[in-house]
């Protein structure tokens, strides 16, 4: 049998007395988008950033394509294979957006650590780096500066940018967040389009995009995996219900 | 006829750079016209202070380093040339090895310790090692200690730098080689990544960079500029002391540099062109103005700091290029 | 070294100790909380002490000269804060750097011509100026003990005002978290100021103690300066408990260093050289601690919580 995309065991986290991941188990296998849902405050960023890298759990594993990644660094885990997208736009604000784009294109070819040649005036760059724009459809606003882009562009660009080192496991924490009906409706296109290319560990509230993107939902509440399943069996879940969906006004749907 | 090419295409993108290079080049001309002779001297410092604070740049103003101790490396330079001399060594070339070398090895081991802070903790610690070097200096006795060593105008065979303007335009190809060379690689690919670490380091380590590697990179090359700088100062000074590593220099370092616009080029150039004229003409001003305050000029210097913080952003390159109504 | 020479010197670095504690303690405020890199912080204390000389010839009465001094100092911070600083807070670390070492030159100047650019030297009224013996047969300058009565009695005052009143709590809080503070009902602006004079009184003070002891000089505050903010490094940037440890630390350090070193030095070369090396060396070791704290300690020894 092939190893899972992702896999998690046993994962615990704590902040002093706050336990805010309790041995989460969880697996993520190649081609499915997988949701991650759960109130605010649930430790769905923190089980975010401890398979990211940024944070290092206090026990359990995080394996990658069957291999334990625990004492990797984040550069060294994007470069075997994850991308990341952050609840807040993390792109380069002062640079255009194709420069954006270059630097990750000279990033994902190994060849940032040059020096002579110019990297903007650079053909093969520029080629790789509208490639990677072309993916979200944002490669016309290549010459806008990014601090001058519209909320919901950004989130394109950032979007892109954590496709940009072609990963085999995409992190999307909250792409939908503050995003309008139309916007919205565009990022569920650019997902949709990646099912099957990616797999894709999405934390979301927008309930509406979960159930019509997810293949399979795990529910996180107070650090702790409560559920996990398909769609149809997670909405019918009656501890799910009452500890999340039910009357909780966390729920955008 | 790459490398050319490359060369060609970034001063075509750096006029501003190319004309205060040329200009440089030319001055002679001109105080040898006007016999002016003290003016070639101005000259040689600011091509010197420029090139330091050109150095400091890299890290300042392109990577977002607020190193507050560069002044150290300016000192290693100088101190390189008259410690060699000391122990009988007398070349200009082996000198500027020496210093290239010290200072190279000198910011990888400072740039390692410093570079795990960030922020004020940085700003401190670099200022903390740059203390160092400086009461070390002050402390070593045979070196002349507190009363600094004078320095012989080194060797550089087959240049005789006893001959007019050898020195000067000395000074000048190690300058012009400093801002090619900087030139090319802020525009690279390692230059354009430094700069992305300044704007937003944790996307660059989302790429799967390590920032650590580029800012330390960056450290050593602008320690082993600063070096340079250092050696060119002893030919010119003849004289060396631990006054050439005292904080506020470092801090001479960081005004040229907002006086003349960070993070660009021709910046600290123009800086240095700034701050020396205003050190020059401000005691002179203050004697038509106010002749009982002439050696007080420093109370306008402070304010004219203060004015270009608060209303100058960009410094002087920034309001050229306002001017000139380019980009 | 006799153990009497030894004792007198721990006095004398605690009495440093407790001065770079009063430049300090307000600057790790102003660093730490406001995130605003203030190096005039050492013309506080050159304020300080020119007002305390100046006022002290003017009455002819040492205290009433440094009664006078203190709302002095603290008019000149509360001043300084109003007409400069605050629009300096939404700055970058460079830009403050910059403008507050602008500050540094014209403070200086300003001193230079008002006052002349020689030291001042002010004597101590008979009644300081005399020994003390703090072990028998173990005389010490009573103006000395003073300052560090007085040195741990303001430490005290701090603590109880940062650790037990309201503007405390909002201190501690971090004036930063503006939304935080404004919900609880705070001028945020007002509190930044009377940090920032506080800071400016503190640093006055220690310039008023440091001024029978040294020279009133333009620049005295400079050297002060640097050793306040490795003080504040070492002890964690924005925590008063630390600066007051790592102040202590560091006085006595750089005080016993001086005498030592020279002492040990003579061991491996001649006197005149180990003399001359010592005191630098001595300078020096204050700097490789406070490397070595943050190899250990990126955050210092107390960094603040949160």
């Amino acid at each position: 049998m092939i190893a899972p995309v992702l896999s998690l065991e046993g994962l615990n986290k704590s902040y002093g007395a706050l336990q805010a991941t309790r041995d989460v188990s969880l697996d993520v296998v190649a081609g499915e988008i997988h949701a991650l849902i759960g109130p605010n405050g649930a430790g769905k960023t923190t089980l975010v950033r401890q398979i990211y890298g940024s944070e290092a759990p206090d026990s359990g594993t995080v394996r990658l394509h069957g291999a334990t990644v625990n004492h990797l660094s984040v550069p060294q885990r994007v470069r075997n294979g994850i991308g990341r997208s952050f609840q807040i736009s993390n792109v380069l604000m002062e640079f255009t957006v194709l420069e954006n784009a270059m630097v990750a294109e000279a990033a994902r070819r190994g060849e940032a650590f040059r020096f002579l040649r110019p990297a903007f005036t650079d053909r093969g760059l520029r080629d790789g780096a509208m490639a990677i724009l072309a993916r979200v459809g944002i490669e016309a606003r290549g010459k806008t500066r990014v601090a001058d882009l519209a909320h919901g562009e950004r989130r394109l660009l950032e979007f892109a940018l954590a496709l940009a080192g072609d990963p085999a496991l995409l992190l999307l924490d909250e792409p939908m967040a503050g995003a309008g009906p139309e916007e919205t409706r565009h990022m569920i296109e650019i997902i949709e389009r990646l099912r099957g290319e990616v797999a894709i560990l999405l934390i979301e509230h927008d309930m509406d995009a979960v159930f019509r993107l997810a293949d399979r939902v795990t529910v996180l509440v107070e650090g702790a995996v409560i559920a996990s399943g398909t769609p149809d069996a997670i909405s019918g879940d009656a501890a799910v219900r009452a500890a999340y969906l039910g009357g909780d006004d966390d729920v955008e749907a | 006829m790459e490398l050319l090419r490359i060369l060609g295409e970034g001063l075509a993108r750096n006029r501003l750079l190319a004309v205060i290079l040329a200009g440089f080049a030319l001055f002679p001309i001109y105080t040898g016209i006007a016999d002016l002779p003290f003016w070639n001297d101005l000259a040689m410092r600011i091509m010197i202070l420029g090139m330091a604070a050109m150095g400091l740049n890299l890290v300042l103003g392109y990577g977002g380093m607020v190193s507050f101790g560069h002044a150290a490396f300016v000192g290693i330079g100088a101190y390189a040339v008259g410690i060699s001399q000391f122990y009988g060594l007398d070349n200009g070339w082996i000198h500027v090895l020496i210093s290239l070398f010290a200072c190279g090895v000198l910011g990888l081991v400072i740039g390692f310790l410093s570079l795990r802070t960030t922020g004020i903790y940085f700003i401190m610690i670099t200022l903390a090692f740059a203390q160092m070097l400086y009461f070390l200096f002050v402390s070593l006795e045979q070196f002349g200690g507190d009363d600094g060593m004078s320095i012989d105008r080194a060797d550089f065979m087959p240049i005789d730098l006893w001959e007019p303007l050898r020195l000067y335009y000395l000074i000048w190809v190690a300058l012009l080689l400093t801002s090619l060379f900087l030139m090319v690689i802020v525009r690279s690919r390692f230059g354009v990544v430094l700069e992305a670490i300044r704007s937003n380091e944790s996307r660059v380590e989302a790429m799967g960079l390590v920032p650590l590697r580029f800012k330390i990179t960056g450290y050593v090359i602008s320690a082993m500029i600063c070096g340079l700088a250092g050696t060119m100062f002893a030919s010119w000074q003849e004289y060396v002391s631990p006054d050439i590593m005292h904080w506020t220099r470092s801090g001479e370092l960081m005004i040229i540099i907002i006086l003349g616009g960070i993070g660009t080029l021709a910046g600290p150039l123009l800086g240095a062109v700034a701050f020396l004229l205003l050190e020059e003409w401000l005691p002179e001003l203050m004697l038509l103005v106010a002749p009982a305050y002439a050696e007080n000029w420093m109370i306008i210097f402070g304010p004219v700091l203060i004015a270009v913080v608060l209303f100058a952003r960009g410094g002087l390159g920034g309001l050229i290029r306002r001017i000139a109504g380019g980009g | 070294m006799t153990f009497i020479l030894l004792l007198e010197q721990i006095f004398n670095g605690l009495q440093l100790g407790v001065t770079l504690f009063l430049i300090a303690a307000g600057l790790t405020l102003i660093l730490g909380i406001m995130d605003f890199v203030f190096l005039a912080h050492g013309a506080q204390v050159m304020i300080g002490a020119y007002a305390a000389a100046s006022l002290t010839a003017l009455t002819g009465n040492f205290y009433l000269g440094i009664l006078l001094a203190i709302p002095v100092t603290f008019a000149s911070g509360y001043l300084l804060e109003y007409l400069l600083i605050r629009h300096l807070y939404r700055r970058n670390h460079m830009d403050q750097v910059l403008a507050t070492f602008g500050l540094i030159l014209f403070f200086n100047e300003l001193i230079r011509i008002g006052f002349g650019p020689a030291a001042l030297f002010s004597s101590l009224p008979p009644s300081l100026s005399g020994f003390v013996n703090i072990l028998p047969e173990t005389p010490y300058p009573v103006f000395r003990l003073l300052v560090i009565a007085v040195g741990l009695a303001c430490a005290l005052g701090i603590h109880l005002l940062v650790a037990r009143t309201k503007i405390g709590a909002m201190v501690r809080a971090g004036a930063n978290n503006e939304t935080m503070t404004a919900a609880l009902g705070v001028n945020i602006r007002m509190l930044r100021r009377l940090v920032f004079a506080a800071g400016a009184c503190f640093a006055g003070i220690a310039g008023m103690m440091l001024g029978p002891l040294t020279a009133v000089e333009p620049g005295m505050g400079e050297p002060l300066l640097i050793l306040s903010l490795v003080v504040i490094i070492i002890g964690g940037i924005g925590s008063v408990r630390g600066a007051f440890v790592a102040a202590i630390l560091i006085g006595v350090v750089d005080t016993l260093g001086r005498v030592l070193l020279p002492v040990i030095l003579r061991g491996f070369m001649g006197q005149a050289a180990a003399d001359g090396a010592g005191p630098a060396l001595a300078s020096m070791m204050v700097y490789i601690l406070m490397s070595l704290v943050l190899v250990v300690r990126p955050s210092g020894l107390f960094p603040p919580k949160g």
